[in-house]
Order: structure tokens, then C-alpha cells, then sequence
């Protein structure tokens, strides 16, 4: 099937002041990922694969370059239309779920359409079920399981339907039986056509992707590469993903 | 099973925010309250000095040891006929410098209380602002907040203060031996409107500036804080 350019950067870099010295987390990237893709970002500590989500998510600007999502130019935007572009395009998972503790699973899910006039609180309860969560709506997170807390942060990444999922190392802090059903629910996810990049260190996760990129000091260290069959092919290496 | 709320609004959030850290929301709260008591006392004394109508009776009253009604808290009261034109204007200017300070430290007490919460608040401004939320979004849940602190420490001043002042007052006109004593408070309607202005005012103010700079942040930055 023909694909089409979802995710455009050109030319990108980034720079953080640490300790008066310049730390480059993207050095000018260029990347293109189609949409539909399921693409795993894979590297080191530190080689910018959060950065470069950041930068496709619009929570972050580069210094220089461009960054183009669904033919919107990130860079022209100001802190507002980011805003807006986030809550109807992009669904954040990260990898310390980032719930807000006072809040019950429920409510936890439907903070992205807080202000919205059709909270759509069908829909919420619908995702949680879906999570396997149903019984567990009214409690807060603290009396969750990081599985649990997981799963809550993906049924809020997906309330206002978007099409794109970014997850930072989103099985980096739960067990591996919990990570096999959350890498499952993103294959689903992807099946029913959303665009998902994820940043993780987990090579059976790698392995379910359908492409990968590989990165070191904010550079892409080989080109972009297809999976299959949980044979990941690296630019320099290749191993067995887990099934 | 819990009854979910219909919507999910801003007092959700800030309700669920409040009894998550009843602590720090009590101490708010009795802080502002505090500070409230005096405020109203000391505006209270203000326009008891600067009132026109004769006390005389109302003294009396007071003195009788009749209970004020609910009517009566919100009556006009007096001012010693005694008291020299100098004696009076030395304690309107006493009193007023004496309202401005408490003004001025109540917004310093509640502006850095304020200021401590969205501190420590930083990465859940972070994650709300990485969901979508627009930094006034986010400002008006903390502002919902701050106008719900505000409103329940005026209640409670009110309800709390006014008996106090009351009571202060007949303790002071039983006293009666200094011209200061002579004065009794006053709790007129403008005081009503006055104190709760000030309360949610106070309350508003100190949240946004104290709030504004930190949502206003990246939301990257905020959400690497605490970690």
C-alpha cells in the first residue's frame, strides 16, 4: 500500500545550556515517517530520541529547522495553536505516566476535554473498559498498579481520538508481562490506523514496530529500517526481538 | 459504586485538588482567615470612627448585653460624642495606615503561600500543558482555586470575626476609660462588600502573579521539574 509523508523534519537541531556548555539533542535531523507507521526509536541515554518526540509532539521548538506534522509547520506556530494542535492531534504516553495523583482514573482521562463543551464521558468510560479497567475508574492512581497507571495514561492519550501516538519509553517502568499486552494494545492502535512512535530501550517492543530508527548524539546513526517478524535490522547490527 | 460527576469542570479539578492536600488547604485557609478577622475588624474601626450616626443607644444596647441579631450586625454604629476632632483624625490615620499594612501583609502571606503550591506544582502544569491545555486554561484552574480559598476564609471570618468584634467591642465601651476605648466597631453594609472583594480579590491577584510565570514555562522544563 502507496504511503504518504505524515512526519517531516528537516534540517533540525536543538541545543540545552548544560553547565555554560551547549549539549546538542538533535544535530540536523532530517527525517520523514509516513502516516500509519509504528516506528521505534532506539539509542543510548541521552542520543535525543525524547528531544526529537517532543519536537514532533509541539511541545518543543528547534533552533533551527523545520518540523512539519500532517502538513502543519510546527515551527510557525506559537505557544497557543501548539496547544491546540496537541489536544487534537497528538496522544502522550510517557514512561512515569504523568497522572495527576488527585484525580481518579476517570477523571484522569477526560482532563484533555476539561474544557470542552461535549466531554464525551462515554467515551471515557468506553476506553478504560477497554483497558481492562472498568473496575477500577473511581480510584487514584496511587491505588493503581504501574500496569494499571499505564494503561489509565493511554486511555487519556486517545480521548480526543487523535491520529498520532508518541510514548517515551512507555514500558521502561513496568514488569514484562504488562509491557507484552501494552505492545499488543499498540499494535491494535496502529492497526486501526494511528501513527505511533515510540522511544524505548525494549527490544521485543522494537521488534512489533514496523520501522525503526536508530540514533546517537542527536543524529540518526544509519538510515530509517523495516522490522519483520521481530527481526529488527539495525544499520550496524541485527538481533532477535522477542517474540 | 461511586457516583461520577455529569461533567468535569474546573471546581472538579480544584475540588478534588483541595481534598487531595487537605493540609496545605486548611492552613490556606485558616491563614487567609486570620488575616480576614483583622482586616474586618480593622475596617470595622474605621468606619465606626468615621460614622455620623449617634451611638448612644446602641451603646446602651450593647452595654444591656443584648445579643446582636443578625439585623443588627449589619447596622451603622457610633462614635463617642466626647472624642476631640484631633483624638479622631489621629485614629482614622491610624487605622487606615493600620488596614493598608494588613493589606499589604495579607497579599504577601497568601501570594507566597500561593507561590510555594504552583511551585510544587510545577510537573502537573507540565503534564496539563503537554495534554493541550492553553497556559489560561491552566491559569483558570488555579484561579478557581485561589476564588474557593478566598470565598470559604471570608465566610468563616465573617461567621467567626464578626462575634469576636462584637464582643471586643463591648469589652472595650465597658472599659471606656481612654478615648481609643470609646470607639466601637462598625459593621455596615459596605463592609460586607468591602472584605469580600478584598478576600477574593486578594486571593485572585496573588494566585495569578504568582502562577503566571510558571505556566507561562515550557512545558518540557516543567515537566523535567521534581524529577
Amino acid at each position: 500500500m502507496p504511503r504518504e509523508p505524515f512526519i517531516v523534519l528537516e534540517d533540525v537541531s536543538k541545543g540545552y545550556k548544560v553547565g555554560g556548555q551547549t549539549v546538542h539533542a538533535l544535530d540536523h535531523l532530517t527525517v520523514t515517517l509516513d502516516k500509519g507507521d509504528m516506528c521505534a526509536l532506539m539509542g543510548p541515554s541521552g542520543a535525543g530520541k525524547t528531544t526529537l518526540l517532543n519536537m514532533i509532539g509541539g511541545l518543543d521548538v528547534p533552533d533551527s529547522g523545520k518540523v512539519m506534522v500532517g502538513g502543519i509547520d510546527l515551527s510557525r506556530l506559537n505557544e497557543m495553536q501548539r496547544a491546540s494542535f496537541r489536544k487534537r492531534n497528538v496522544g502522550f504516553i510517557f514512561q512515569f505516566y504523568n497522572l495527576i495523583p488527585s484525580l481518579t482514573a476517570y477523571e484522569n482521562v477526560l482532563v484533555p476535554v476539561m474544557f470542552e463543551r461535549d466531554q464525551k464521558r462515554g467515551r471515557a468510560e468506553d476506553l478504560l473498559d477497554r483497558m481492562g479497567l472498568s473496575r477500577r475508574m473511581d480510584h487514584l492512581p496511587m491505588e493503581l498498579s504501574g500496569g494499571e497507571r499505564q494503561r489509565v495514561a493511554i486511555a487519556r492519550a486517545l480521548m480526543n481520538d487523535p491520529p498520532l501516538i508518541l510514548a517515551d519509553e512507555p514500558t521502561g517502568n513496568i514488569d514484562s508481562e504488562t509491557a507484552r499486552e501494552i505492545v499488543s494494545l499498540f499494535r491494535q492502535l496502529n492497526d486501526e490506523g494511528k501513527t505511533l512512535i515510540m522511544a524505548t530501550h525494549d527490544r521485543m517492543m522494537a521488534g512489533k514496530a514496523r520501522s525503526m530508527l536508530r540514533m546517537r548524539d542527536g543524529r540518526l546513526s544509519g538510515g530509517k529500517t523495516s522490522t519483520r517478524s521481530g527481526t529488527v535490522h539495525l544499520a550496524s547490527s541485527k538481533y532477535q526481538g522477542t517474540q | 459504586m461511586t457516583e461520577r460527576p455529569k461533567t468535569f469542570t474546573t471546581a472538579t479539578y480544584g475540588l478534588s485538588h483541595m481534598k487531595h492536600n487537605m493540609m496545605r488547604t486548611i492552613t490556606v485557609m485558616v491563614t487567609l482567615t486570620l488575616t480576614m478577622g483583622f482586616f474586618i475588624l480593622s475596617l470595622s474601626l474605621f468606619f465606626g470612627l468615621t460614622s455620623k450616626v449617634d451611638p448612644d443607644s446602641e451603646r446602651r444596647g450593647l452595654l444591656e448585653g443584648r445579643v446582636p441579631t443578625s439585623t443588627d450586625l449589619f447596622q451603622d454604629m457610633r462614635i463617642d460624642r466626647d472624642m476631640s476632632e484631633g483624638s479622631r483624625q489621629a485614629l482614622v490615620e491610624l487605622l487606615l495606615f493600620t488596614t493598608v499594612l494588613v493589606c499589604a501583609v495579607s497579599f504577601f502571606i497568601i501570594y507566597n503561600t500561593m507561590a510555594v503550591s504552583v511551585r510544587e506544582r510545577r510537573r502537573e502544569i507540565g503534564i496539563l500543558r503537554a495534554l493541550g491545555l492553553s497556559s489560561w486554561e491552566v491559569t483558570k484552574l488555579f484561579l478557581a482555586e485561589g476564588g474557593f480559598i478566598g470565598l470559604v476564609s471570608w465566610i468563616s471570618a465573617l461567621f467567626l470575626g464578626m462575634p469576636l468584634i462584637l464582643n471586643l467591642s463591648v469589652y472595650l465601651l465597658e472599659r471606656g476609660d481612654t478615648a481609643f476605648f470609646f470607639v466601637a466597631p462598625a459593621i455596615p453594609p459596605q463592609l460586607l462588600v468591602l472584605s469580600f472583594l478584598f478576600s477574593i480579590g486578594l486571593c485572585l491577584a496573588s494566585t495569578y502573579l504568582a502562577a503566571r510565570t510558571r505556566i507561562g514555562s515550557s512545558p518540557v522544563k516543567l515537566m523535567r521539574s521534581q524529577e
